[in-house]
């Protein structure tokens, strides 16, 4: 297929499509609704469905039980949204259910603004709703890769048996970059049948039951280790990221994910003349987060900034990551203004010439 | 293009109607017109020329849209709109939102402007996806039609792939839009050309005037001398 | 069994589709009553093998145990979107919930009202006993004026909660065709008469036709502090004055929806 010049929104729609969702359940909030109106354009057209919810707790449900009989299934919303599915995911996670959500991040607390922040992370990295669980979180830095990232969610959706997160700022969702489909993309891994989705017991398996009550302690505790183990594997497994910049010793190492690692390496690239060994660990994978290359980039830098469109979430991962080996310094924005590729640059300068302030955990 | 006093830019979502609508109130600007940009995009908030306030206001071009804290992003219609478009003085460009959902909006100014007899370009961009081809861009044209309340007047060639596109690429798009002006039974008005490549289209394959435009509304990292402004975060800011 | 050599035959025993199992409910209460008149009717329309239940939050949180095909646990009130999402993805499955009034009513009240109002081709079973009986006694949203619970010592009173949601009459008023019903498992008669509203309902969702639900009044002793048969003769005098019984609403029949202008 030719190139198209698309919205991260039209293409995250595209992507499922191809991934073989039929299956949306949403409901309306800037700025993703270019998902849900681009789902219910080309839904019918592939023989799916396509219903607006009357809240986003109903949505998250709907999912819920789309997955529970199996069928590959996603929804979209944006951050206040998201905190209203969380009930939703909590069960999701308990009971083992595959399903892909895409957050597409604006500002906050409470009813906030539309424009791009990055201030769910903790909520997409530490669980988010009650209870132990961890959802995979993935999230893109172009059109491009949020399409290919929800093509790998399913199939890690499906594998694992979590929900996986696709998170993006509104920048990502809102901003035309051209993109491409490949037409004969394989599974990340073998993906065996669904053998305990509910699709009418006929005798030949045993009884489907999704559930996640477990009034026995025991049992609940069972099921408790039987999440962390999977949560395990996923963190053996399923981790990425990229590392962009010098590959010897550093003067600063900028930890940066989604459109913010762009504006970085944007500013990377106009401060190329100082001199200065630059680096950029950029997460792919919020959770699970990237503890070990970010140590090994980590001991080859002086020092560490932390770039993120929050008061400081990915920092406190930075922190438990590095252990305290090197100082680490932050710069962010909040509210949905953005990190101007020349406030990146000067804030490396500072780094390196020691004029910023090392930030340590407060707790 | 251009050519009527007051010109409203329609097409699909993510045509390029604001980056045309934007070059060209600059451009008539710098001509030393008195110039009014009306964003009567009502229905996406994120791309939209009240983004590129600052540009405008450094430009002379007088934005025409809600502004304030707080109502910079009510989906409303200012009645200065009307004024600006019934007051021969003045060059009105007029960048509406995308689709019939977006074009909505000017069938409640469809009495003045059907009056006035008013510039109708239809911008197209063959490379999104909703307008794969000329039988789609022709379906949306009358759609947008019937939501407006007016006739097209005039086609404007768009199809780009931002940083990637290539002289072949707005070739093809070019004769797809003069196809579909064919069939609509107008003239194709424009070809945009980015002003970096002009030198390595053949214009005269185009077969119509070129339009050159810087490309402005880019996200940061993108951008050169890129600093934070207050209206939005999506615009060059010259 | 019959006594070998015997020619008797049996004419009752447990429907395929409940598990052979002793339930969690207490003396007197009627939820036993309504699974194996559900039961008994996905048997007899041959819908077992197809068919996947919504267990609610509430006192009926255990039924997918107790029912013999595919369950989903949802969380509190939610079952009706639980519902619409597996019947949008997999058309062929008869898809029913089974909730309580809290459930239903009170938490749940924006999933039913919009499964109702998007004609989702699912059955709702709607147990209404007038009381919270999982969390020991509390108000409902269907708790009679004057009712005492544990969080309305001096009865219920209208001026401070409103009176009892109707909730046949309030899903019957709206536009979509649904078959809405209500019944009551009190005495043998009323029990033959549900029985045959959920069969119509399964039959309505078999077919296609419309979302249904049946509403059903059920006692809860414990929660009353009523013996068995007083909790009987409670839901008579009591309730079915209040929530009258009878059929709301039914594709070519009944409608109480507000005519269209």
């Amino acid at each position: 297929m030719a190139k198209k010049l698309m919205k991260g929104c039209e293409a995250i729609g595209e992507a499922a499509i191809r991934a073989g969702c039929k299956l949306f359940f949403g409901y309306p909030i800037t700025p993703q609704n270019e998902i849900p109106e681009y789902m219910s354009h080309r839904l019918p057209q592939v023989g799916g469905a396509f219903v607006q919810a009357e809240s986003e707790l109903a949505a998250s449900n709907m999912i819920y039980g789309a997955a529970a009989c199996g069928e590959r299934v996603f929804t979209s919303s944006s951050s206040p949204g998201i905190s209203l599915m969380q009930e939703a995911m909590s069960y999701i996670a308990a009971s083992e259910l595959p399903v892909v959500v895409v957050n597409i991040m604006r500002s906050g607390p409470g009813l906030g603004g539309i424009l791009p922040t990055q201030s769910d992370y903790a909520q997409a990295t530490k669980g988010g709703g009650h209870g132990d669980y961890r959802v995979l979180s993935l999230a893109p830095w172009s059109v491009q890769e949020a399409a290919d990232l929800v093509a790998d969610a399913f199939d890690l959706a499906d594998f694992y048996r979590t929900p996986v997160y696709v998170l993006g700022d509104g920048l990502i969702g809102q901003m035309m970059e051209p993109v491409e489909f490949p037409e004969d993309r394989k599974p990340l891994r073998p993906l065996p049948p669904k053998t305990w989705a509910t699709t009418g017991w006929r005798g030949d398996r045993p009884r489907a039951v999704v559930n996640s009550l477990f009034l026995d302690p025991i049992k609940c505790e069972q099921q408790n280790a039987k999440l962390q183990a999977r949560y395990a594997q996923m963190r053996a497994e399923e981790v990425r990221s990229a590392y962009y910049g010098d590959e010897g010793d550093l003067d600063v190492l900028v930890v940066a994910y989604g459109t913010v690692a762009r504006v970085t390496l944007t500013a990377m690239e106009d401060m190329k003349a100082t001199g200065l060994k630059v680096g950029m660990l950029r997460p792919i994978t919020v959770w699970p987060f990237p503890r070990d290359a970010l140590a090994e980039a980590a001991e080859r830098a002086k020092a560490i900034l932390v770039a993120e469109l929050s008061c400081g979430q990915m920092l406190e991962d930075v922190w438990l990551s590095t252990a305290s080996m090197r100082p680490v310094h932050f710069l962010g924005h909040q509210g949905g203004v953005l990190l101007a590729p020349e406030e990146v640059s000067a804030a490396i300068r500072d780094v390196a010439a020691g004029r910023s302030a090392e930030v340590r955990y407060a707790g | 293009m251009f050519e009527d006093r007051v010109t409203v830019l329609v097409g699909h979502f993510g045509s390029g109607k604001t980056e045309v609508a934007v070059n060209g109130a600059i451009r008539l600007a710098e001509g030393g017109a008195r110039v009014a940009l009306a964003d009567l995009d009502l229905v996406k908030p994120y791309f939209r020329s009240r983004a590129g306030r600052e540009l405008l206001a450094a430009a002379g071009v007088d934005l025409v849209a809600p502004e304030g804290d707080d109502a910079g992003d009510l989906p409303i219609v200012l009645p200065r709109v009307r004024t600006l478009c019934a007051d021969p003085e003045v060059r009105v460009v007029i960048d509406a939102g995308g689709d019939d959902t977006g074009a909505r909006a000017l069938g409640s100014l469809s009495d003045l402007l059907g009056r006035l007899g008013v510039g109708f370009d239809l911008v197209l961009n063959f490379r999104r996806p909703f307008t794969p081809d000329v039988d789609s861009a022709v379906a949306m044209a009358r759609e947008i039609e019937a939501a407006a309340r007016l006739r097209v007047t005039g086609v404007v060639s768009n199809t780009h792939l931002m940083g990637q596109t290539t002289p072949a690429i707005v070739l093809e798009g070019c004769a797809l839009a003069r196809e579909t002006a064919g069939r609509l039974g107008v003239p194709l008005a424009a070809a945009v050309v980015e002003e970096r490549m002009r030198d390595a289209v053949d214009e005269a394959a185009l077969g119509c005037p070129v339009f050159p435009v810087r490309r402005l509304v880019q996200p940061p990292f993108d951008q050169e001398g890129y600093r934070v402004p207050r209206s939005g975060p999506l615009f060059r800011v010259l | 069994m019959p006594a070998s050599g015997c020619d008797a035959k049996a004419v009752f025993g447990l429907p395929e589709a409940l598990d052979a199992r002793v339930t969690h409910y207490c003396p007197g209460c009627t939820h036993g009553v309504i699974h194996r008149l559900v039961a008994e009717v996905l048997d007899e329309l041959g819908l077992r093998k197809s068919a996947v239940g919504m267990a609610p939050v509430g006192c009926a949180v255990l039924a997918y145990d107790y029912f013999a095909c595919d369950m989903v646990q949802c969380s509190h009130g939610r079952a009706p979107a639980v519902a619409t999402g597996i019947k949008r993805g997999r058309p062929d499955l008869t898809v029913f919930t089974y909730q309580g009034d809290g459930d239903l009513a009170s938490i749940g009240m924006a999933e039913i009202i919009h499964a109702a109002n998007r004609g989702e081709k699912i059955t709702v079973v709607f147990v209404n006993n007038a009381i919270y009986g999982m969390t020991a006694g509390q108000m409902a949203p269907t708790t009679l004026p004057r009712q005492v619970t544990t969080t309305t010592p001096d009865g219920r009173d209208p001026d401070l909660c409103g009176h009892p949601i109707r909730v046949a009459e309030l899903v019957s008023a709206l536009r979509t065709p649904a078959f809405v019903a209500r019944g009551a498992v009190h005495v043998p008669g009323e029990i033959v008469r549900t029985k045959d509203l959920l069969r119509r309902a399964f039959r309505h969702q078999s077919e296609k036709t419309c979302f249904s639900l049946i509403e059903i009044l059920s006692t809860c002793p414990t929660n009353w502090g009523l013996p068995p048969d007083e909790a009987l003769r409670w839901v008579q005098q009591n309730m079915v004055p209040y929530y009258p019984l009878g059929v709301f609403k039914e594709p070519g029949g009944i409608d109480r929806a507000p005519k269209p202008l």
